[in-house]
C-alpha cells in the first residue's frame, strides 16, 4: 500500500460555455476511504466519470492503480468497481439476473458469480427481493443492488457517486457496513458527497471541490484544520459562510397568524 | 396539529355548503391555467395542439354534416345508437391509456386540501367539460339527435338528453380513471401507456374492416346490436330521443331515466373512490404483491443458449423483447407488419412472393440503435468492454438473440407467403433473398448504432430524444438504404436467373448463396461496427443518455 489509487493531472471539461471541471490535480492514496465533498454543480459527478471513463475529458490525464484509464481500459476495468449517480441500471432484470448478468459481462465463471451473488444480497439484505424487477426497487434497494454489482468482480478501487443519496437510514448503515468491511482488507473507496457529517465520520482522507476545480485535499484532520466540524471548514473553504436571514421573515413563527 | 386540521376542514365545508364561493369556479379557472401553461412551455406542444383542435373540430363538423344527412334514414337511429355507444366505450378507455391527460383531475394531487367529496366531484365534473374532447363529444351527440329527433316532443327531449349524454361519458371516464389510479401510477400502468398505440392502430385496422363489411352488406346489419344499445347509457339517450319522435314516450321516459340513474351509479362510485382515495397510501408506499416469479423458468432458457458472455448478452436482450414496453412494441409492431404485408398482398391476390422478405427487413430494424435501447444502463455495458474484441462479443450476442427470433419467423413467413401463392419452386430464391437481406440489416444496424447512437425516451410515445430526431432518420432510414445496396449482388444473381434461359434450373442455388452472403456479411459489419464502439463509448454513452 502506500501508493496513489488515482493520480489525476489537469482534467478539464467543458459543456458548451459552462466549464465543469477546471484543471484538477489530484493524488488520493490507496487504502484509503476518500469522500470527495462539495456541494451541488461542484463537478464531482463530472470529474468521478471521467475517472472512471465513462466521460472522455478535454484535457487531462488519469491514472488508476498505475494504468491510463484512456490508453489502457483493459486494466482498468478490471479493477475498478463504479457506482454512477443518475444513470440507470438494466433494470427490467430482478436483482439476481442483474447480479449474474454483470458478473458473467465481467468474465467470471458462472458458478462464482451466483455464488457471490447469493452473499452480497443477504448481506445487503435483498435477498427477499432478489426476484423483483430492479425496475420496482425503492431508492435505497437501487442503490444496494448498483453497490453489490459494482463489488462483484472484487474492484481494486470502488467509486461511488452519492451512494447515500436519498437512501433510508437502515439502507444507508447496510451500505455503510459493507464499505467499512470492504477498506479494511486493503481497497480504496472514492465517494462523492455533499453530506458533510457522512463524510466526516466515514473517511479519514477526503479532497474538498468547489465550481470545478480542488480547494483542499488530504487526511481528514488536516483538512478541517482548527474549524470544529467538516461542515465549518467546508462553508469557509467555498466561502459559504452562513447569512443572517435578519429581519426579512420576522412573521414566521411566534403564534400570530 | 389534528385539531387544527379538523377545524380546517370544517370552516371549508361551512363556507361551501353555506353556498359561499363554491370550489367549482377555482377548479376550472386551475384547468384553463393549466391548459394555457402547458402550452406556453413550448412552441411545438403549442402547435400540436392547435393542429390537432383543427382537425378533431374538422373532423367533428364533418360527422355533424353526415349525421345531419342521415336525417330520415331508415337506419338513422340505429346508426348513431352505435356511434354514441362506441364514444362512450373511448371515453371508459381513454383513461387507461392516458393517464397523465388531465392534471386538475387527478385527485391525489388535492390531497392535501380540506375538501369536502361532493363539492370536489361538482367541481371535477364541471372543469372536466373544458377540452377538446368534450367539444368533440358534444358535436357528435348534438348530430346524433338531430338525425334522429323527429317532432317537439323529440326536440324537448334533446334538450335535456344532449348534456345528460356528455356528462354520462365524463362521469364514465372519471370514474374508471379514479378506480385504476393505483394502477395507472405504478409502473405496470406507464408500461401499459407504452402499448396503447398499438391498441390504438390494432383497433383502427378492426374499424376499417367493420367499416368494409357494412359498405358491402348495408347499415341493416347494425340494427339487432342498436335495439340492445338503445337501452344501455349513454346510447340510450339517443334511444329515448327516437322512441319520442316514433310516439312511444313510456319508452323514451324509460331510457331517459336509465342514462340519469347510470350518471347518479357513476358519481357515487367515483365520489366513494375518491373518498377511500384521499385516505389510503398510494402505490409507491405499498409493498409490492407481486409474487416472486419462478426461478426455474429463468433457469431453463439460460440453459439453451451458449454459456459465457455470447449466452449472458443473449439472454438480457431476449428478456428485454419481452419485458421492456418500448422494446416490445417494437417487436411486436415489427412481426406484426412483417407478417401482414406479405399475407394481405397474397390474399388480395395482387402479391408477389418477394413481398416475403418484408419480413426480414422489418426485423431487422431491431437491430438498429442497440445501445439506445439500452438508455443510460449502457454504462453498465461500457465498464465491461475494454476492446474491440469485448465489443465484438456483446453486438454478436444481439444479432444472435434477433436471429433466434427473426430466422424461424422470415422463413415461416417466406412459406406461408408461397403456400399461399402456390409458387413452390420460387421458395429456395426467396427464403436465400430474406436471409441476405436480413444480414445486410444485421450488419448496417450494427454499424450504425455505433455510429448514430440516439435516445430512446422511457416515458410517452415519442421514440427519439428531441433535437436527435435527424440522428435517428439517418440511422434507419441510410441504414436501410445501404442494406439494400449491400444486397445488390444477390438481387442480381436472382434477376440473371430468372431471365436468362434455363436459369431456373438453377434458382435454389441462391438458398445457399444468399445465406452465406448474409452471413458473411453480418460478420464484417459486426467487426467494423467493434472497433468503432470500443473507441467511442464514452460518446455513445453521452449520446443514449438523454432520455
Amino acid at each position: 500500500m502506500g501508493g496513489a489509487a488515482v493520480r489525476v493531472q489537469g482534467l478539464w471539461k467543458r459543456f458548451g460555455q459552462q466549464v465543469a471541471v477546471a484543471g484538477v490535480d489530484l493524488e488520493l492514496p490507496a487504502g484509503r476511504f476518500i469522500g470527495l465533498v462539495g456541494p451541488n454543480g461542484a463537478g464531482k459527478t463530472t470529474t468521478l466519470s471521467m475517472v472512471t471513463g465513462l466521460l472522455r475529458p478535454d484535457q487531462g490525464t488519469v491514472e488508476v492503480v498505475g494504468h491510463d484509464v484512456w490508453r489502457d481500459p483493459v486494466e482498468v476495468k478490471a479493477r475498478i468497481g463504479v457506482l454512477p449517480e443518475g444513470l440507470r441500471l438494466f433494470d427490467r432484470l430482478s436483482g439476481r439476473e442483474l447480479l449474474a448478468y454483470t458478473g458473467r459481462l465481467r468474465g467470471l465463471p458462472g458458478a462464482e458469480v451466483d455464488k457471490r451473488a447469493t452473499q452480497l444480497l443477504d448481506v445487503l439484505d435483498l435477498a427477499g427481493a432478489q426476484h423483483k424487477l430492479v425496475v420496482d426497487y425503492s431508492t435505497g434497494m437501487r442503490k444496494k443492488i448498483g453497490l453489490a454489482a459494482a463489488l462483484l468482480h472484487n474492484p481494486e478501487v470502488l467509486f461511488l457517486d452519492e451512494p447515500f443519496e436519498g437512501v433510508d437510514p437502515v439502507s444507508a448503515q447496510t451500505i455503510r457496513g459493507v464499505l467499512e468491511r470492504y477498506t479494511a482488507s486493503g481497497a480504496t473507496v472514492v465517494f462523492s458527497s455533499h453530506v458533510m457529517e457522512l463524510v466526516e465520520s466515514l473517511c479519514d482522507w477526503v479532497a474538498v471541490m468547489a465550481a470545478g476545480r480542488i480547494r483542499a485535499h488530504g487526511p481528514l484532520a488536516e483538512v478541517r484544520g482548527e474549524a470544529p466540524s467538516l461542515q465549518h471548514a467546508f462553508l469557509e473553504l467555498v466561502g459559504a459562510n452562513a447569512r443572517d436571514t435578519g429581519s426579512a421573515l420576522d412573521w414566521l413563527g411566534g403564534g400570530t397568524r | 396539529m389534528s385539531t387544527a386540521a379538523e377545524t380546517g376542514t370544517g370552516t371549508g365545508t361551512e363556507r361551501a355548503s353555506a353556498a359561499g364561493p363554491s370550489i367549482t369556479p377555482v377548479v376550472v379557472r386551475l384547468k384553463l391555467s393549466l391548459l394555457r401553461n402547458g402550452l406556453r412551455q413550448s412552441a411545438g406542444r403549442r402547435a400540436a395542439y392547435v393542429a390537432s383542435a383543427a382537425l378533431v373540430l374538422l373532423f367533428a363538423a364533418l360527422q355533424l354534416i353526415g349525421l345531419i344527412a342521415l336525417r330520415g334514414n331508415a337506419h338513422a337511429a340505429s346508426v348513431t345508437v352505435l356511434l354514441v355507444a362506441v364514444l362512450a366505450l373511448g371515453w371508459a378507455v381513454m383513461p387507461l391509456f392516458f393517464p397523465s391527460g388531465d392534471e386538475t383531475l387527478d385527485p391525489t394531487r388535492l390531497v392535501m386540501l380540506p375538501l369536502r367529496p361532493r363539492p370536489l366531484v361538482r367541481a371535477l365534473l364541471v372543469a372536466s367539460l373544458v377540452g377538446i374532447g368534450p367539444l368533440f363529444s358534444l358535436c357528435m351527440l348534438i348530430g346524433s339527435v338531430i338525425a334522429v329527433a323527429h317532432g317537439a316532443a323529440a326536440y324537448a327531449v334533446s334538450v335535456v338528453a344532449v348534456p345528460l349524454g356528455l356528462l354520462v361519458c365524463l362521469a364514465l371516464a372519471r370514474a374508471v380513471a379514479a378506480a385504476n389510479i393505483r394502477l395507472l401510477t405504478s409502473r405496470k400502468g406507464r408500461d401499459l401507456a407504452v402499448l396503447s398505440g398499438l391498441v390504438i392502430a390494432v383497433g383502427a385496422q378492426l374499424v376499417n374492416f367493420g367499416a368494409q363489411r357494412l359498405g358491402s352488406a348495408g347499415l341493416g346489419q347494425l340494427d339487432p346490436a342498436a335495439d340492445v344499445l338503445s337501452w344501455v347509457p349513454p346510447a340510450s339517450v339517443v334511444g329515448a330521443v327516437d322512441a319520442v319522435s316514433e310516439g312511444s314516450y313510456g319508452v323514451g321516459a324509460a331510457r331517459l331515466a336509465l342514462s340519469a340513474l347510470a350518471l347518479a351509479g357513476l358519481l357515487s362510485l367515483w365520489s366513494r373512490t375518491l373518498t377511500r382515495l384521499m385516505v389510503s397510501p398510494d402505490s409507491s408506499t405499498l409493498p409490492d404483491a407481486e409474487p416472486a416469479r419462478d426461478r426455474t423458468r429463468s433457469a431453463r432458457l439460460g440453459r439453451l443458449l451458449p454459456p459465457g458472455r455470447t449466452g449472458t448478452i443473449m439472454e438480457r436482450s431476449l428478456r428485454y423483447v419481452w419485458r421492456d414496453p418500448k422494446t416490445k412494441a417494437a417487436w411486436v409492431t415489427s412481426l406484426a407488419i412483417g407478417l401482414l404485408v406479405p399475407v394481405f398482398n397474397a390474399l388480395q391476390g395482387t402479391g408477389s412472393i418477394y413481398f416475403a422478405c418484408f419480413a426480414a427487413g422489418m426485423l431487422g430494424i431491431q437491430m438498429y440503435n442497440q445501445f439506445g435501447q439500452d438508455t443510460s444502463a449502457f454504462w453498465m455495458v461500457a465498464m465491461t468492454i475494454s476492446s474491440p474484441r469485448d465489443a465484438y462479443v456483446e453486438l454478436r450476442g444481439r444479432a444472435l438473440a434477433m436471429l433466434v427470433i427473426t430466422l424461424p419467423y422470415a422463413a415461416l413467413v417466406t412459406v406461408l407467403t408461397t403456400a399461399m401463392l402456390g409458387d413452390w419452386p420460387a421458395l429456395p430464391e426467396v427464403l436465400g433473398l430474406s436471409f441476405a437481406l436480413l444480414g445486410a440489416m444485421l450488419a448496417t444496424g450494427a454499424w450504425s448504432s455505433a455510429r448514430f447512437p440516439y435516445s430512446i425516451p422511457q416515458q410517452g410515445y415519442k421514440n427519439v430524444a428531441p433535437g436527435q430526431a435527424g440522428l435517428a432518420w439517418l440511422s434507419i432510414f441510410g441504414g436501410m438504404v445501404a442494406a439494400a445496396l449491400l444486397c445488390v449482388p444477390v438481387i442480381a444473381l436472382t434477376i440473371w436467373l430468372n431471365v436468362t434461359a434455363n436459369g431456373d434450373d438453377w434458382t435454389w442455388l441462391l438458398l445457399p448463396l444468399g445465406t452465406a452472403y448474409g452471413t458473411g456479411i453480418t460478420l464484417l459489419g459486426l467487426r467494423l461496427a467493434a472497433s468503432r464502439t470500443a473507441t467511442r463509448l464514452p460518446e455513445i454513452l453521452s449520446a443514449v443518455s438523454k432520455g
